[in-house]
């Protein structure tokens, strides 16, 4: 055995506790970005392409990690509560799910300094959803960046419509009607030709965002007010107590009269989608236009054949049908309930301000437009700008014209933006369990209704 | 050179080379206490470092997701364990027997286990698909019945589908580690019981009962500690649902965490440590008295 050289060994020591402590210095000049991956590789494309501007253009290394959207939730909760975040993060629940929270707990680094002198090319109700209260200062100021928007969409197969003796001038216009044609009517015809399939596709499970967005969306049917604008619960006034009994009972009717499929109180975000595409349903509402989206993604995609491609275009451009909620019980318009998805800068970030150099070079109307329009479609832009392009007003593409009207004739927001606890009744999903309670557990809407309430007013009160 | 100055140089010889050993003692052992500070006492320190608040356990017992995740925890255990352990020690004299035919099915009955637990498990929640799983549309197609069992979203169902997955995903295991135990006992004692006259059942109970008895109880504990984390089996299958009613304390602490309560996930898994604790204490114990028998 060797003796050792104590000399020796003490200098490589050093050496290797010199370099660990050179590694800081080498990452101030790398920044670390956390985003949801893309549905379609356009948006990936776009995201690429507009790191690699940035990178060129400051000299500035972007170490990317794209993640599935539940994992970029998780990773990014544990992240912030180790206290080792991300410098930003795009995750496209955490408008429902954090951002609100972060802000009031101090989490969130304070960007108004970078929205500040862009604000006017926002929409504002876009840019509402990022103005928030810090809990610590007592001061609200914009705590996140707007990226793109999202509201709810009815989709429906055409072909199977017509498979069913029906044409779109049959579909009732009002609502309860709206839902009976396509439970008991397309459904009908269409089992009476031996097919298994559901009239509508309902999200009903505690597991996907896709429920409380469509829930809230029926919600609003039944004008439901379960906030003031001052963020304080009116959920329990009589008023809109029995409002949201109307709604959980006509919502949970869908499934408790056998017109979605028995598995969606087990469906997370994708099935709906899933059910849709495979044809077990006829009709589904979805928060994005992803739905057509994917045929259209297919219709170019080359690891297809040219018959599943021409099928795929087929699909898009005549099948699939991206249409609007019928009237309210009352008559009325229903609001369209929005979302603003929300990236957001760590107050824990090492590289601040690199952070807000890139968020900013991101908010430029040519880098951010051709991400949110590689989506295809399945994001609504937040600027005004953005929304004014061909892409959404020439009119040409059916979905998207269902889309930009939609926006433009005015959206609601969430709960949470007016209290930010409401991001925990989301997370727990309050609304899935309450009608959850009726399908599963056999109680009464009422009873339901009165547990969602006190609930609610535990975490949110 | 004098005697004394003789014998002091192998002295002062002996203890550098001491030193040496012991400086290299030191620097392989290094790595591995460092995998250690890094890998098992940071995160487990941080970990009841999260958990250390007594308003998280308020919280979290207040919650009715996790007394129902905690009784889940407990039936979920008494029953997978306990038959997952009587039929391997069945099946274990089954594949004791030395016939050709029967090794290749040993082979076979191996492949649960080996294979990866993320697209087997997920295999069965597409093929328990209410509408569009394979046994319901064979059903519908063969019998024109098209409401099927409810295999995921009727709560017991999804519950005890989920303990029927871990008992086929470990049971190979725990059937292997009882056959090697049967196949140490001598043949001579059979012969003996055989010429006494010795029903099956007798010498099941005379000779290969008592011979297997103490593998038999540490791999009970081995599986109740395994079975206590088994996650895969109940999130890959049913994701906790529906509406929470099949979450155990394993797939608990995911449900906070994306819920944003990180510090009620933790707590979650502190709180099975009592269980958790005592069981391994016991486990290095009998581990220790086998040795010393």
């Amino acid at each position: 055995m060797p003796k050792i050289d104590l000399r020796s060994l003490s200098a490589g020591c050093a050496l290797a506790l010199v370099l660990a402590a050179a590694l800081p210095a080498q990452a101030e000049d790398t920044l670390t970005v956390w985003f949801t991956k893309g549905f379609y590789k356009g948006e990936d494309d776009a995201l690429l392409a507009l790191i690699d501007r940035y990178q060129k253009s400051t000299g500035v290394k972007v170490e990317l990690s794209l993640y599935s959207t539940e994992d970029c939730i998780v990773k990014s909760v544990a992240a912030v509560e180790a206290g080792t975040p991300p410098d930003v993060g795009y995750c496209t629940t955490y408008d429902f799910r954090t951002t609100g929270q972060w802000a009031y707990e101090g989490k969130l680094e304070d960007v108004s300094d970078v929205i500040n002198p862009i604000k006017d090319q926002f929409q504002p109700d876009a840019l509402a959803t990022t103005f928030l209260m810090n809990g610590k200062t007592g001061q609200k100021a914009y705590y996140a960046f707007p990226i793109e928007r999202q509201t709810m969409h009815i989709f429906y197969w055409k072909d199977m419509l017509q498979d069913a003796g029906f044409s779109e001038a049959d579909i009732p216009g009002t609502w309860n009607e709206y839902w009976d044609f396509w439970c008991d009517k397309v459904q009908g015809a269409l089992r009476a030709k031996g097919k298994r399939i559901y009239g509508i596709g309902q999200p009903m499970s505690v597991a996907a965002s896709d429920t409380f967005f469509s829930f809230l969306t029926w919600a609003n049917a039944y004008n439901v007010k379960i906030v003031d604008e001052s963020g304080k619960i009116v959920l329990d006034q009589p008023e809109n107590r029995a409002a949201m009994i109307e709604a959980v009972k006509s919502y949970s009717s869908i499934f408790t009269r056998g017109c979605t499929p028995p598995s969606s109180v087990n469906w997370l975000d994708t099935d709906n989608n899933v059910n849709f595409h495979n044809k077990t349903t006829v009709l589904t509402d979805n928060a994005t236009i992803s739905i057509p989206g994917k045929h259209l993604d297919d219709s170019t995609n080359p690891s297809l054949t040219e018959e599943q491609r021409a099928q795929a275009k087929k699909n898009y451009e005549e099948n699939i049908r991206t249409a609007y909620f019928p009237k309210k019980p009352d008559g009325g318009t229903l609001p369209n309930l929005a979302a603003t998805k929300t990236a957001v800068i760590f107050a824990d970030s090492k590289n601040k301000a690199q952070a807000k150099e890139f968020m900013a070079f991101m908010m430029k109307d040519e880098n951010l437009t051709p991400f949110v329009e590689g989506s295809v479609g399945r994001w609504y832009p937040v600027t005004k700008s953005g929304a004014a392009r061909p892409f959404w007003t020439d009119g040409t593409d059916p979905h998207r014209a269902v889309v930009s009207k939609q926006f433009t004739g005015g959206t609601v927001p969430f709960p949470f933006v007016y209290n930010y606890h409401f991001t925990t009744v989301n997370a727990e999903n309050v609304w899935a369990k309450a009608l959850n309670r009726v399908v599963q557990d056999g109680v009464s809407p009422d009873q339901a209704v009165d547990e969602m309430i006190a609930r609610i007013k535990e975490i949110a009160g | 050179m004098t005697a004394t100055t003789v014998h002091a140089i192998p002295a002062a010889a002996r203890r550098s080379h001491r030193r040496t050993w012991t400086i290299w003692g030191a620097i392989l052992l290094a790595p591995y206490v460092a995998v250690l500070l890094v890998l098992v006492a940071y995160p487990v320190g941080y970990g009841l470092y999260l958990g250390a608040n007594p308003a998280s356990y308020r919280r979290l017992f207040a919650d009715p997701i996790f007394l129902t995740a905690a009784v889940n925890t407990i039936l979920f255990l008494l029953i997978a364990v306990n038959v997952k352990m009587v039929i391997a020690l069945g099946l274990s004299g089954f594949f004791a027997v030395p016939r050709w035919w029967i090794r290749l099915l040993l082979v076979l009955f191996i492949l649960p286990w080996a294979v990866p637990s993320i697209p087997t498990i997920l295999s069965f929640r597409v093929m328990l698909n209410p509408e569009t799983g394979l046994i319901n549309q064979q059903l519908f197609q063969l019998f024109d019945i098209f409401e099927g069992p409810p295999w995921l979203t009727d709560p017991w169902l999804a519950f005890f589908g989920a303990v029927v997955v871990h008992i086929w995903k470990s049971l190979p295991f725990w059937t292997l580690i009882l056959l090697t135990g049967r196949l140490a006992i001598a043949r001579d004692l059979y012969e003996a019981a055989s010429v006494d006259g010795a029903s099956r059942w007798q010498r099941f109970r005379f000779v290969t009962w008592p011979s297997v008895a103490a593998l038999y109880v540490t791999s009970v504990i081995l599986s109740t500690i395994w079975t206590l984390g088994d996650f895969n089996s109940v999130y890959l299958l049913t994701g906790g649902g529906p509406n929470d009613s099949t979450q155990v304390l394993a797939t608990l602490g995911i449900r906070y965490l994306r819920n944003n309560a990180l510090d009620l996930g933790v707590a979650s898994i502190i709180v099975a440590m009592p269980l958790v604790l005592p069981l391994v204490f016991v486990m290095v114990k009998r581990l220790s008295k086998g040795g010393e028998a």
